[in-house]
């Protein structure tokens, strides 16, 4: 239930941007998709329009364009081989490129107008697609090898297990897990709402779901049973574990709240509040082996964060013109790539 | 953030029964030469750019947000769908969406104020349903449906008057305005319609609404009509079909003259006199004259029934009557012929009958505590949210030299500063749409706001 807005105060301003970028560039477009390839040599950013472009991590140098999707493009996915880069869009198909030459290797239905997601498996044997509500796995060479029974609704998130034997979904009424060498679902988590994203805990005994209601679910995938977390402002698609599975950090509001998960917690424990946003924060992105935390918001302000029980404090930050429209960590933690709404692109060193 | 410009996109929701016209009228603005790039979302499947616009098909995916609470219901395609299309960097200038012809409008627009990513790039413009003139009969009735898009709208387009006679069409309309009187009817036929009434139409202007029909919020009169006569002396009969109810309230009081001064000084005499008990006057009884003489005409069961005027001095006179004369098919005659009045005047009556769907106008001066305000709205949307569909409200609000303009659906509510009042008069003006409401109820719980 929304009410009269009031003025809004302005915070403090955050203090002089210490984060300096190695590289700039300006791809032109709103990015929607920001990945690493895994051996951390490219940087690929898909622009809301259509077109995929590489660039070299190490410089920014221009290394390839790919026309991506008529109508626009929806996600990207990395293969394990660095080379094979998976893209679906609005056109109804799910592309794969031979990053190397610039050629589609393989073009397939998605099953629906827009395909939204796309996940290459950890080990690189397989690819999920999610259009609407239409679920499909692919092989590399792009044969099809299941598509499952429609979901209830179009998915809006794939994510696979760290190990790569399960993959989960979400979509309204929570999160379906999935065996890629079964044709039906594993198990079920419901939940009577709209569930926009999930995320694996790195150890697999979580699921995470952030909701279109201003929840946060954390699923103990062991038991099914489901922790909610309630008061959020917003609803909630930013979540980010900690390597180490400890720390769950959530936006869905100015500030991030994270949930330490050791010991007994989350439940009945108190939060760990990340303040410095002065609006909604958009983007957290925890380093893969690190500890960590970026985050970034649509006030346009990136920050790095060391997580600390008492407060956490501001490493490094910098601030873009316009909100912050996506967050990588480089495969070795030392570097993290950008980018804002208008376009500009940068890859600022982490110490 | 204090936000006088309006850069957020406008939405138009187009709503109405299966073969109302949407998809013509939907063609007919693609195809327009109206300078906007507008980007259409339908029932259908698929996109297809046309020259500058967009057409993207949507399945409709109507959410419950809390756990079953259908004020809370929300389209949640049209969040993924409008989320993406506001990054594009080809900017629309215009967004339509459109419903399927069964369908509530509710989640469609509360979409726009539950989700804050939508709240903060995109505005409600108006809700355009289309009706079908000639077949709307064998739903308004019965169908919750066809009067939920009737009650949503802003503007709606009385389709087909083709195939409809003109006085089937003035009922439909008076039917349509007693259930929402703040919408802007436009009669069409093949859906062809000036694309200002549709497009930018404005939702928060509720001079509109006054300008379109001059009796909202109007004061509300415990008549419907009255007509001048000029009579000698002599005996005149009044003479009554039958009609909705088995009696009239009526009053005939003398006119000093016909200028405006005393025609509004014979009004408020009316308006005393038709809250004094009545007096039963049955067939072939004489009316009481005059100011405090408050007739309750009652008819034959069957047939025609008479009522006498005894005018004993010349001059113009002012009946007033309960209901429209045309109701009972009534008329006054003379010694040879019907007369008619010289002039008539309708009053916007203080009761709606039989319809659960209406719409209540409040206009009040003075300064609102927003604090107050805020919490009073909130409670009374908890408690009569589902019955509410639409408000809206132009307010004064201590301390704010910007006119305070506020619109919901059901139990969501958004308020925000506009434009300075300038030299406008500080006043405020709400209206509600929906089932059951009490104006009394409502009116007294907007005065407690009120700054003493």
């Amino acid at each position: 239930m929304s009410g009269f807005m009031m003025r809004r105060k302005d915070k403090r301003k955050p203090p002089q941007p210490s984060l300096q970028a190695m590289w700039r560039t300006d791809i032109d477009d709103h990015p929607i998709g920001l990945a690493w390839s895994p051996d951390g040599k490219l940087l690929a950013a898909a622009g809301v329009s259509g077109p995929i472009t590489l660039f070299s991590g190490r410089d920014g140098a221009l290394q390839g364009n790919l026309p991506g999707h008529t109508l626009g493009t929806m996600a990207i996915s990395w293969h394990k081989d660095s080379r094979l880069l998976a893209s679906v869009g609005q056109d109804g198909k799910v592309r794969l490129w031979d990053t190397k030459t610039g050629r589609q290797t393989s073009e397939m239905a998605g099953g629906a107008s827009w395909v939204e997601r796309v996940a290459f498996s950890p080990a690189g044997d397989w690819l999920v697609s999610a259009a609407g509500r239409k679920l499909r796995l692919w092989d590399t060479s792009g044969e099809l090898k299941y598509e499952y029974p429609d979901a209830n609704s179009t998915i809006t998130d794939i994510k696979w297990r760290h190990d790569g034997k399960q993959f989960a979904i979400s979509a309204y009424n929570g999160v379906v897990l999935y065996d890629p060498t079964k044709a039906e679902p594993l198990n079920r988590f419901e939940w009577q709402g709209s569930t926009l994203t999930l995320e694996w805990s790195p150890d697999g005994k979580h699921i995470a779901t952030g909701d279109q209601d201003s929840t946060v679910h954390f699923w103990l995938v062991a038991t099914g049973q489901d922790l909610q977390m309630w008061g959020y402002e917003t609803k909630v698609l930013e979540l980010a574990w900690s390597s180490n599975s400890r720390y769950l950090a959530t936006g869905g509001g100015t500030q991030a709240v994270i949930w330490d998960c050791s010991g007994k917690g989350p439940e009945n424990t108190k939060p760990i509040m990340v303040e410095g946003h002065r609006h909604l924060i958009k983007h957290l992105k925890f380093q893969r082996r690190g500890r960590l935390l970026a985050s970034g918001g649509n006030d346009g302000l990136l920050a790095i964060w060391k997580i600390e029980k008492k407060k956490p404090v501001m490493l490094a930050d910098a601030v873009f013109k316009t909100p912050i429209a996506g967050l990588a960590w480089s495969p070795n933690d030392r570097y993290i790539a950008v980018s804002d709404e208008s376009g500009i692109l940068s890859i600022a060193a982490v110490q | 953030m204090l936000n006088t410009v309006e850069t957020r996109v406008p939405v138009t929701v187009l709503t109405g029964f299966l073969g109302a016209g949407k998809t013509t009228l939907l063609n007919r603005v693609l195809t327009e030469n109206h300078g906007k790039r507008i980007a259409v979302i339908e029932n259908e499947f698929g996109e297809i750019g046309i020259d500058n616009d967009l057409v993207i098909g949507a399945e409709e995916e109507i959410f419950e947000m809390n756990n079953g609470c259908i004020c809370c219901t929300v389209r949640g395609d049209l969040i993924r769908i409008l989320g993406h299309l506001m990054k594009r960097r080809d900017k629309f200038d215009y967004i339509m969406v459109e419903t399927t012809g069964m369908a509530d409008p509710g989640p469609v627009a509360q979409t726009f104020y539950v989700d804050d990513d939508m709240q903060e790039k995109l505005m409600l413009d108006a809700i355009v349903t289309v009706v079908d003139a000639k077949h709307i009969w064998e739903h308004i009735d019965d169908s919750d449906e066809a009067k939920e898009q009737v009650a949503f709208a802003d503007v709606i387009l009385l389709n087909k008057i083709d195939l409809v006679a003109p006085e089937d069409l003035d009922r439909l309309e008076a039917r349509i305005k007693s259930m929402n009187k703040m919408a802007k009817i436009c009669r069409t036929r093949d859906a062809v319609v000036e694309m200002d009434n549709i497009l930018n139409v404005g939702g928060f202007n509720l001079d509109r609404a006054l300008e379109i029909d001059p009796k909202f919020m109007e004061p509300e009169y415990p008549f419907e009509w009255s007509g001048i006569y000029e009579l000698n002396t002599g005996t005149y009969e009044w003479v009554m079909g039958e009609g909705p109810d088995p009696a009239m309230g009526a009053a005939l009081l003398p006119l000093a003259n016909n200028g405006l001064a005393a025609k509004e000084a014979t009004l408020m005499d009316a308006v005393l006199t038709f809250s004094e008990d009545e007096q039963a006057v049955n067939a072939g009884e004489t009316l009481h004259l005059g100011k405090g003489q408050h007739n309750q005409l009652v008819l034959n069961g069957q047939g025609e029934t008479v009522f006498n005027f005894v005018i004993q001095r010349p001059g113009h006179y002012m009946l007033f009557t309960e209901h429209h004369p045309d109701e009972f098919d009534a008329h006054l005659c003379g010694t040879d012929a019907v007369l008619a009045p010289l002039e008539t005047r309708e009053y916007k009556p203080d009761h709606e009958h039989d319809e659960e769907v209406t719409s209540v106008g409040i206009t009040i001066p003075g300064d609102f505590h927003l604090e107050r305000l805020n919490s009073w709205l909130g409670q009374l949307l908890r408690v009569h949210g589902l019955d509410i569909f639409r408000m809206k409200g132009v307010l004064s609000v201590r301390g704010w030299n910007e006119r305070f303009v506020f619109q919901g659906v059901h139990m969501l509510f958004d308020g925000r500063p506009d434009r300075p009042w300038g030299n406008e008069k500080r006043q405020n003006k709400m209206i509600f749409i929906g089932r059951n409401l009490d104006r009394a109820a409502l009116e007294e719980g907007f005065r407690a706001c009120l700054v003493s």
